[in-house]
């Protein structure tokens, strides 16, 4: 069984570009380690036979910041198999008026609704490795 | 007067600490220390974005700021949008070791990973500089 790439935006204009990263590194690094794990976006943007290995025909989770969906399109051009994308600007609909903080660093806000994306994120990790385990 | 504008784009890889610092010193080199003198742009626009973020190289001298030797913010400014006006590659000051420690999260950076990001953004800062004189 291969784990499954969570692999985020990391857009470097606003906060929720930071929230997408500190989301996915949340899910890869904390709750769910051994299961996921993330690939640098940049190298799957190179286009490089190497990095489009990385994600070709494997089950993918996308993290964006903003509607451009920078992860989601790069992961789907590289042929991986994107099965959830999230977006921090949805979550951010049920926190309206928060200060979140800025792309260099996050409030105390902020990284709540980074906490609370990262676990939904591992949730559906979790059913992904579930599916997998079933389907043999 | 309109201020000369030199693009700085960063790789802000996922898996490694050199992503973070690479991240956070174009950052800081934007907000504090040249904020009137550099745009950025996010990478992963050259897909996903139209024209006019492909034209980021042709619009902006640019300095890419990789992490690691796979230079991917610079070899994705090439391939996409234009040649690149100067690079930054972090390992060749902070050293492989380093900039490939998975230490990644903001959470669990330390003083001494702020320092490599000034230390970098420094760097940033004597490419502007330069291009800016000429």
């Amino acid at each position: 069984m291969s784990s499954i790439k969570v692999i985020a935006c990391s857009g470097i204009g606003k906060a929720m570009g930071l929230m997408a990263r500190e989301a996915a590194l949340q899910v890869t690094d904390k709750l769910a380690p051994d299961v996921a794990e993330t690939v640098c976006l940049a190298y799957i943007v190179t286009g490089d036979e190497d990095a489009r290995n990385k994600v070709e025909d494997l089950n993918c989770i996308t993290v964006d910041g903003c509607p451009a969906m920078c992860a989601a399109k790069s992961v789907e051009h590289a042929g991986g198999i994107v099965q959830a994308k999230y977006r921090v600007i949805d979550e951010m609909r049920s926190h309206k008026g928060v200060n979140a903080g800025t792309g260099t660093a996050l409030t105390e806000d902020g990284w709540q609704i980074v906490d609370e994306l990262a676990e939904k994120i591992a949730g559906k990790v979790a059913e992904l490795i579930r599916e997998d385990q079933s389907n043999g | 007067m309109d201020e000369k504008q030199v693009g700085v784009l960063s790789c802000s890889g996922e898996e490694c600490l050199g992503g973070t610092i690479a991240r956070l010193a174009t950052r800081k080199v934007m907000e504090v220390l040249r904020p009137d003198n550099v745009v950025t742009l996010c990478l992963p626009l050259y897909i996903a974005g139209g024209e006019e973020e492909r034209d980021f190289a042709k619009t902006y001298p640019v300095i890419s700021v990789d992490a690691c030797d796979k230079c991917c913010a610079k070899r994705a400014t090439i391939k996409y949008s234009g040649a690149v006006k100067d690079s930054l590659v972090l390992s060749d000051i902070l050293g492989e070791d380093v900039v490939l420690s998975k230490i990644v999260s903001a959470r669990d950076l330390k003083e001494e990973h702020y320092k490599m990001v000034d230390e970098a953004a420094e760097e940033i800062c004597k490419r502007v500089d330069k291009i800016l004189a000429e």
